[in-house]
């Protein structure tokens, strides 16, 4: 298995510290898991801890990310910021008064081109239909991303990109798998449940990729910076939805590994990944975040993972030295 | 044979032997050094462990560990590879801790 700092908790129980590293105990006994090899903990059950544990996950630098019953993301605890810039707080708010629309822009562009991507494989494998949402995607859209916009416009643009991206699901999906309609909170369908629980993975992974930067995880562009939530993740895991979720969801329901009346909780009408679905759902997460490639400017090995922490960098980049900013695109990758 | 290595070994497995049946102090050291290897590696059968670590972490694990053994009685043997990638594993009988896997 590939290089992996991340454990999902999936049984009930206690985490605790002992001997210096972390412990996870229930009826069946003691589990360790080495702190040094750790960068990410997932509490997918009921899971109790102390704060005599939570200072010490903080003092290594380990994120904590709490799921509810129903596998609902509820929050995270992170550790106290180390990387805190007012420098940057302050351009990164000047940037949004002056140059929001500009980042808006340039993360719709990577939204489109990502999703072309990654639709361009079943079209080169005889799915013809897809063709006309393709040159939407390449042509039409670029002529709309040049004209002035404003930023409700310009979100407009980004839910005709996901809706046609959506509908297009019925010319390669099997049909247990079609999408009608996006419906959120809750999902009414399997693949609602499916790109809902997916998109809150690389939510939540974003938010441990920002905090390894100095950016303000507040302030962000294409969504408004409202309270209560890390807004800033959202906007930067946009661009990378296509090729980590829907890769994902594409792969696993192509290969038939989830299933509509295996993986689903019947009770609520197939609305819910059960805790076998959401493993395997998880599995090929990890593995698609982790894999590597070679990148060009790099000239290294890269995962996924890691490039969005480099999208981080790149905005700051942008807000502090005004350098051009491009979102991750899955055609450098090549 | 000393040929310097320009190799990052990333992946290691642990095996050690404390000579704990002569004397107390054997005793203490066995849950020292159990201690100190379960902060870097993950625990895989009772007397050995093995995960991914960085180099550096590699110097710092063997550093501790050389403070506690007793080295005329002990015996520590660290294999490492270059990756998980880099080996092939049979599993015979029941894995019941699975310690490799990312779900507890």
């Amino acid at each position: 298995m590939a290089k992996n700092h991340t454990r999902y908790i999936f049984s009930m129980g206690e985490l605790k510290r002992k001997d210096n590293s972390i412990a996870f105990r229930n009826e069946k006994g003691n589990f360790y898991i080495p702190i040094q090899d750790t960068r990410e903990l997932y509490c997918m059950n009921e899971v109790s801890f102390n704060t005599k544990f939570l200072d010490f996950i903080s003092k290594s630098g380990i994120t904590l990310h709490l799921f509810n019953y129903h596998g609902n993301y509820s929050g995270s605890f992170y550790p106290k910021e180390q990387l805190v810039s007012g420098d940057l707080t302050i351009k990164q708010s000047l940037c949004f008064i002056e140059r929001r629309l500009h980042i808006a822009k340039a993360i719709v562009r990577a939204i489109a081109l990502n999703i072309h991507e990654s639709l361009y494989h079943y079209f080169r494998h005889g799915k013809k239909d897809l063709k006309q949402v393709l040159d939407w995607l390449k042509n039409d859209l670029e002529k709309l991303l040049n004209k002035e916009l404003t930023i409700e416009q310009i979100l407009f643009v980004e839910g005709q990109v996901w809706n046609r991206f959506y509908d297009s699901f019925k010319y390669f999906l099997p049909e247990d798998f079609i999408m009608n309609k996006r419906v959120k909170r809750p999902p009414d369908n399997p693949i609602n449940a499916l790109v809902s629980f997916g998109n809150t993975l690389l939510y939540t992974k974003t938010i441990s990729s920002i905090y390894e930067t100095h950016l303000n995880q507040t302030i962000s562009f294409l969504h408004s910076p409202r309270e209560g939530r890390f807004s800033l993740s959202l906007d930067i895991s946009e661009a990378f939805k296509p090729i980590i979720v829907f890769k994902t969801i594409f792969d696993l329901v192509g290969k038939k590994r989830i299933q509509v009346t295996k993986h689903f909780d019947k009770s609520l009408n197939y609305a819910l990944l059960n805790e076998e679905g959401k493993k395997i759902f998880i599995d090929a997460f990890e593995t698609r975040i982790n894999e590597t490639f070679m990148h060009k400017k790099l000239k290294r090995k890269t995962s996924f993972k890691n490039c969005i922490k480099l999208d981080g960098y790149k905005l700051i980049k942008y807000i502090v030295e005004e350098k051009e900013f491009s979102p991750f695109l899955l055609k450098e990758k090549m | 044979m000393a040929k310097k290595q320009n190799i990052n070994y990333n992946y290691v497995f642990l095996f050690y032997d404390i000579a704990d049946e002569f004397s107390d102090i054997g005793k203490y050291r066995v849950a020292k050094v159990f201690k100190i290897c379960k902060q870097y590696l993950k625990h895989h059968q009772k007397s050995i462990f093995r995960g991914n670590i960085t180099p550096s972490d590699q110097i710092m694990l063997e550093t501790k560990l050389k403070k506690v053994i007793d080295k005329d009685l002990d015996f520590i043997s660290i294999i490492k590879v270059q990756n998980s990638g880099s080996f092939a594993e049979v599993i015979i009988g029941n894995d019941k801790k699975e310690s490799e896997s990312i779900f507890i």
